[in-house]
């Protein structure tokens, strides 16, 4: 199964989740995970931690009531969104015993991701940068595919910092590489961009790193923190590119950075609202 | 909105909160400034925002940022700049990344548990000693918060308490304001009210 296919295969169980039952307990946690996703789309991830633990509650119940594939499905839908790794593979496993086709690679996957945090977690960077590589590339749930590519990111990045500077590039180009091979598969994750922009940021690419953080905050950003940092990023960028830019390239520049600041209601150029006063 | 319901209500917080932390009293200000900013939001689920702050601290997040991504943060923050001119002037990236964990979090991303951690350091402007302390006051917060943490009433209490605040017009003052409040009730019940900060 390819990571498109794994895609809808996610999308169809979202689908069925939503279509299948109406006992309390299950049309709750259907009912709340629909609004975890509806919060994350909208960068509040408060919110959508709060409805996806609330999702997790009744999925739990109707699980117990009435144990069925799309209440294990559903349990572990939210066990993904809370990054439960282990707990998200058992319930995904349940699943498939249970009627969900796709269930068992979920399972597999989630807890290949589960295992590669603890090795790195025990000083095992090696192997837990085999797994999530593996997982980045070959995944079919989309979800783990993301966590696994920032975690692989992450530690290529605090890899690359350790080297001479010709074994950074190189190192920084098969990152850039890697993340690029995941916009392939998903141009619009936002995440992936903001991986990318982070990658380009290192080799300089002020620009590059610029519109792909723009890019992402355009589609949107799992957490708060990502997006915070993200916006950090575009902050960042925006005032390197001005520094190298003549005044009426300059201008031209701040006619389209106001636009998109606007659009997302910063106060100003360089003040994202989250930012005290 | 009346100012004295609010101030009456968060005195008697401050008596509650102080009875699940009895060991930590440094923490009913950081505690109850996240309640405070949440409830204006009226976000109700303060287990999932107070425990939040943790993630922040996830060193990931910060180890791997670029060399001038960090001289920018520290050349454009008008405290950081002049507390670290020293360091910005000769380059000195490696005094800038020792101190980055740190201050990113705090200054950069704003988390308001830490904010309220560090208030007595932020308002005095005692940068330095936050990243000096930074890592042993954060474990101690870590440590000081597990007893309630695992209480479903401490939980309950927060949120009960989040949804008065909000009903008695929290949310029509300014948050300086509500920090003030927060530590005039803190001194009225529990002083000093920053100990161990």
């Amino acid at each position: 199964m390819t990571a498109r296919s794994g895609r809808s295969a996610f999308g169809l169980a979202l689908a069925l989740a939503v279509l299948w039952g109406c006992a309390s307990p299950l049309k709750e946690a259907k009912l709340h995970f629909s609004r975890a996703q509806e919060h994350d789309r909208r960068y509040e991830s408060g919110q959508a931690v709060a409805a996806a633990k609330r999702a997790l509650l009744e999925a739990e119940a109707a699980a117990r009531k009435d144990p069925s594939a799309q209440a294990y499905t559903l349990k572990g839908l939210a066990e993904v969104r809370l990054e439960r790794w282990p707990d998200a593979a058992e319930s995904f496993r349940l699943a498939f015993t249970l009627g969900f086709a796709s269930g068992e690679q979920w399972a597999a996957d989630a807890a290949l991701l589960g295992a590669a945090l603890a090795f790195e977690a025990s000083g095992l960077p090696e192997s837990a940068g085999r797994a999530y590589a593996h997982l980045m590339g070959r995944a079919k749930f989309g979800p783990i595919r993301r966590a696994a590519a920032g975690k692989h990111v992450d530690l290529g990045l605090a890899r690359a910092l350790a080297l001479n500077e010709k074994d950074r590039d190189r190192a920084l180009a098969g990152l850039a590489k890697d993340v690029g091979r995941l916009l392939d598969d998903d141009f619009a994750s936002g995440f992936a961009h903001y991986l990318l922009s982070q990658v380009l940021s290192h080799r300089a690419d002020l620009r590059g790193s610029y519109e792909e953080a723009v890019m992402a905050r355009e589609l949107g950003l799992p957490s708060e923190k990502i997006l915070r940092d993200n916006d950090n990023q575009i902050v960042f960028c925006r005032d390197r590119i001005r520094d190298a830019l003549p005044q009426d390239e300059k201008d031209r520049f701040d006619a389209v950075h106001e636009a998109w600041t606007k659009r997302w209601g910063w106060r100003d150029a360089r003040t994202p609202a989250w930012k005290k006063e | 909105m009346s100012r004295k319901d609010i101030e009456q209500a968060l005195v008697r917080g401050v008596e509650t909160l102080a009875a699940f932390i009895p060991s930590a009293p440094f923490l009913l200000f950081p505690v109850l400034s996240s309640v405070c900013v949440w409830s204006v939001r009226r976000v109700f689920n303060y287990r999932d925002h107070i425990l939040t702050w943790k993630v922040w601290l996830d060193p990931e997040a910060v180890r791997t940022k670029p060399d001038d991504f960090i001289l920018h943060f520290f050349a454009k923050n008008p405290d950081l700049s002049r507390i670290y001119a020293r360091e910005i002037e000769a380059g000195d990236i490696k005094g800038l990344r020792a101190a980055f964990p740190a201050l990113y979090p705090l200054l950069g991303l704003e988390d308001a548990f830490l904010r309220g951690l560090f208030r007595g350091e932020l308002a005095a402007g005692a940068v330095r000693k936050i990243v000096a302390e930074f890592e042993a006051r954060t474990a101690a917060a870590v440590e000081g918060l597990k007893p309630a943490e695992a209480d479903p009433a401490f939980w309950r209490f927060l949120e009960t308490f989040g949804m008065e605040l909000a009903s008695l017009g929290l949310h029509l003052l300014k948050d300086d304001d509500i920090l003030d409040l927060i530590l005039a009730a803190i001194r009225e019940e529990h002083s000093p009210p920053e100990r161990g900060a």
